[in-house]
């Protein structure tokens, strides 16, 4: 294999698939990343069994081959060269990957790019074109509300369900719920109904960026895996096997007090609450007073033990009875920060859900809603 | 802390839920009344008139014994929501007096009034203003004893059954004690006196006279406990309710020691049941569960473990408590137990993070079992599981000794003794 590669293109792609190299495996390769020559280009693929991404890079391909490097060595490496041209060079049944920029020339032991695991990459299957912005902002919006243990794996995953040209991402850890939606150019020529790992829409995410070209999302036709195509990068996850909870249901319908508020000044008091919180059981206290004629109001306040209290207090529309709910300090910032404008909250009784859903303008799609469960809290 | 003057009083209710029902059915006045908890063969006699009790009956017996016993008797069915108000009312009496106010039931608390003297005159006035209080009030009686520590003051509320006032002065506890059968010393069970009866011994007082290290030998450390208690040397002080504590705990000593699991389980679960429902009324939740285990003669180890989240229901006090108890016996091979304790520390603020579904319901539940037993009685709820094991009655809070039949009156004493005064 010789190549000639650019400083910034090798270490832009690097990064990309550094993200799936394995931290803790049985199988050592995966700690590598593969260097390949593919229609002359250069690919650089990781994976970790879950998840591999792979992404190319232009190059000079002088000599086609493949090999494997420590990816956190090569990495280190790379990006510590000058931005100068990279010749990348096995020799004829050489073991080492020789690497030559400007007047820096190392080598590195490589292991073989027949023993690294298979990354599929499909073009077969259903498939979604999503537009960039969209899919950034769903994700963001339900990643976090997904379970981080693995006492019930469909939880640590994102259910992706599309009803006609409604695609609709919902997430929940058995103490929240977030659903969001995503309009489609058209419906899927065929049912979609998945688990996608949380983890990988997170990486699916962050290779979105500020990009503005749109995302295909594509389903094998045995629906065990899932690939993601931004740009020049592939992504492809196992998909999670199971059954989603039907959590429908877990969304009331009805209120009897609905509180509007601005997200920032929420954010900002419930920011201030959970220090107070921190020291306790993290309980956050809201309060929702009718004004009456007058505008309403909202408190948010905390206590601790043997700290202190704080009690902060924000304008608020509020329709119906006055009513008090607990949350978790976390669960409020999570849902706040994916948020922005101004955000309603419904709820029945302190220990009945708490509904979020952003103000949205006229005929703007409601395409987002997180249910909170509250804390059982003595008032 | 024990008082230099009598000034802890222990007022008890006599046959309180049948004193209940005669103040609405007058008519069985001067009748053998029982009132027991479900009246098939499977129910359990709650509380019977004193009439009745000649006929053998006792609380806590299956009510199908009774009615071999006293057929003729009038059984009625526990009505809690009968006898709910007036407890609450009694108990408000009781606050008129001093803060320091410890309720043993639903029936019954012992009171410190070292502080109230100035206000309201002498403990022996007190217990007597707080009978003519109940008298007048509620229209039921009330026994009441005064001395200086809770165990003497609750020998003697028991020695004035029915309607009697026993004043036992400072310094008098072990003269008081030795005349009276051994049964009634709180801590002495069926299997305790059988043991002592072999020894020959009767009266308390000739437990007192035993010398200590005799009763060491026989019964260990319970024996210790047991020579100073009939001498009437006891210095827990009466707790009010109301101080935060930093831990909540329930213990139990066998009578001998227990080798079975099932039983072992049915005990935690039991003692689970009573430190949620503490953990409720103090409105704490407990971030740690400790397990206290005594393997015979005193070798003790406990165990602890600290959750992410704290826990206050008793099912979620009983797993912990539970796998804690597997793994430590598991490590003693299985021996059979003489002590066993379960414990809630590290405690905070109570609050429970619902799950998606959940709909407070459980929260509820636990909180109406522990509203019922504030109320009526640990007795007055308890799992299915501890039945017909007589956990509850000897289950004894680490603090209270006195595992008395609630509500509690097992015998109508003689009323001979030179300190009942007149009521």
């Amino acid at each position: 294999m010789k190549v000639q590669v650019l400083q910034e293109n090798l270490q832009r792609g690097l990064s990309i698939v550094g993200r799936a190299v394995a931290t803790r495996s049985t199988l050592p390769i995966t700690a590598n990343v593969l260097l390949m020559t593919d229609k002359g280009r250069l690919k650089l693929a990781a994976t970790d069994l879950d998840i591999s991404i792979s992404t190319w890079v232009g190059a000079k391909i002088d000599e086609d081959g493949a090999t494997t490097v420590p990816s956190r060595l090569i990495g280190d490496f790379v990006s510590s060269l000058p931005p100068a041209t990279v010749s990348l060079e096995i020799p004829e049944r050489g073991r080492q990957l020789k690497l030559e920029c400007a007047r820096n020339e190392s080598s590195i032991h490589t292991m073989d790019a027949e023993d690294f695991p298979r990354i599929h990459s499909f073009s077969e299957g259903v498939s979604l074109i999503l537009d960039p912005k969209a899919l950034r902002k769903t994700i963001e919006r339900v990643e976090f509300a997904a379970a981080s243990d693995d006492s019930r794996p469909v939880l640590t995953g994102v259910h992706v369900k599309a009803d006609g040209a409604r695609l609709t991402f919902a997430s929940a850890d058995g103490f929240r719920l977030a659903v969001s939606d995503i309009t489609l150019p058209a419906a899927p020529s065929d049912a979609v109904e998945v688990i996608v790992p949380a983890r990988a829409l997170r990486e699916v995410a962050r290779l979105v960026g500020e990009s503005s070209e749109p995302v295909e999302m594509r389903l094998n036709p045995q629906r065990t895996q899932v690939l993601f195509s931004v740009g020049d990068t592939e992504l492809v996850a196992q998909l999670i096997q199971g059954t989603f909870p039907n959590y429908n249901q877990l969304i009331p319908a009805d209120y009897n007090t609905k509180a509007t508020v601005s997200v920032e000044e929420f954010k900002r008091e419930t920011r201030i609450a959970a220090i107070f919180a921190r020291d306790g059981s993290g309980i956050v206290r809201l309060q929702l007073v009718p004004g009456n004629g007058m505008p309403g109001k909202l408190t948010i306040s905390a206590r601790a033990d043997e700290i202190g209290d704080n009690n902060g207090e924000i304008d608020a529309k509020i329709e119906g009875d006055a009513s008090k709910i607990a949350f978790n300090s976390r669960y409020l910032q999570d849902v706040l920060n994916a948020l922005s404008g101004e955000v309603e909250l419904q709820m029945t009784s302190p220990s009945s859900q708490g509904v979020f859903r952003p103000v949205v303008a006229e005929g703007e799609p409601k395409d987002y809603v997180h249910v909170v469960m509250p804390m059982f809290v003595q008032w | 802390m024990p008082h230099s003057r009598p000034s802890v009083i222990h007022v008890d209710l006599d046959a309180f839920f049948v004193s209940m029902e005669l103040l609405r059915h007058p008519e069985l006045r001067g009748q053998p009344v029982i009132v027991a908890g479900g009246l098939g063969n499977r129910g359990v006699v709650s509380t019977c008139s004193y009439e009745a009790r000649k006929f053998g009956v006792r609380s806590a017996m299956p009510v199908s014994q009774a009615r071999r016993l006293c057929p003729a008797a009038v059984y009625l069915e526990t009505d809690f929501s009968w006898y709910a108000p007036a407890s609450r009312k009694f108990h408000a009496i009781l606050r008129d007096y001093t803060p320091v106010v410890e309720p043993a039931g639903a029936d019954e608390a012992y009171l410190d009034v070292a502080g109230s003297e100035r206000l309201f005159g002498d403990a022996p006035a007190i217990a007597a203003a707080i009978r003519q209080r109940v008298r007048d009030e509620i229209g039921i009686t009330a026994s009441a004893g005064v001395s200086i520590n809770k165990l003497v003051s609750k020998v003697a509320s028991d020695a004035g059954k029915p309607d009697g006032l026993v004043v036992v002065p400072a310094g008098e506890e072990a003269a008081f004690f030795a005349p009276r059968p051994i049964r009634e010393l709180p801590m002495v069970g069926p299997k305790t006196a059988a043991t002592l009866a072999t020894l020959g011994i009767k009266t308390i007082g000739d437990i007192a006279r035993m010398p200590p290290a005799a009763l060491v030998a026989r019964f260990g450390s319970h024996g210790a406990e047991l020579a100073a208690r009939a001498r009437g040397v006891f210095d827990a002080p009466v707790l009010s309710g109301h101080a935060a504590a930093k831990s909540v705990s329930r213990e139990m000593t066998f009578d001998a020691d227990e080798p079975s699991r099932d039983r072992l389980r049915a005990v935690l679960r039991g003692q689970a049941e009573r430190v949620a429902a503490d953990l409720a009324h103090q409105g704490r939740s407990a971030r740690t569960v400790t397990l206290k285990l005594r393997f015979p003669p005193f070798e003790t180890l406990t165990r602890s473990w600290t959750g992410p989240t704290s826990v206050d229901l008793a099912d979620d006090l009983f797993e912990a408590g539970a796998n804690l108890f597997e793994r430590a016996w598991e490590e003693h091979g299985r021996r059979p137990v003489r002590l066993l304790g379960l414990g809630a520390a590290n405690l905070q603020e109570r609050a429970r993070q619902l799950r998606l579904g959940d709909t407070g319901d459980t929260d509820r539940l636990a909180e109406a079992v522990a509203d019922l037993r504030a109320r009526f009685g640990e007795a007055s709820v308890q799992r299915a599981a501890e039945l017909g094991q007589h956990v509850a009655r000897a289950d004894v809070p680490a603090f209270r000794p006195f595992a008395a039949p609630e509500p509690a009156d097992d015998d109508v004493p003689e009323r001979t003794t030179p300190q009942v005064r007149a009521t």
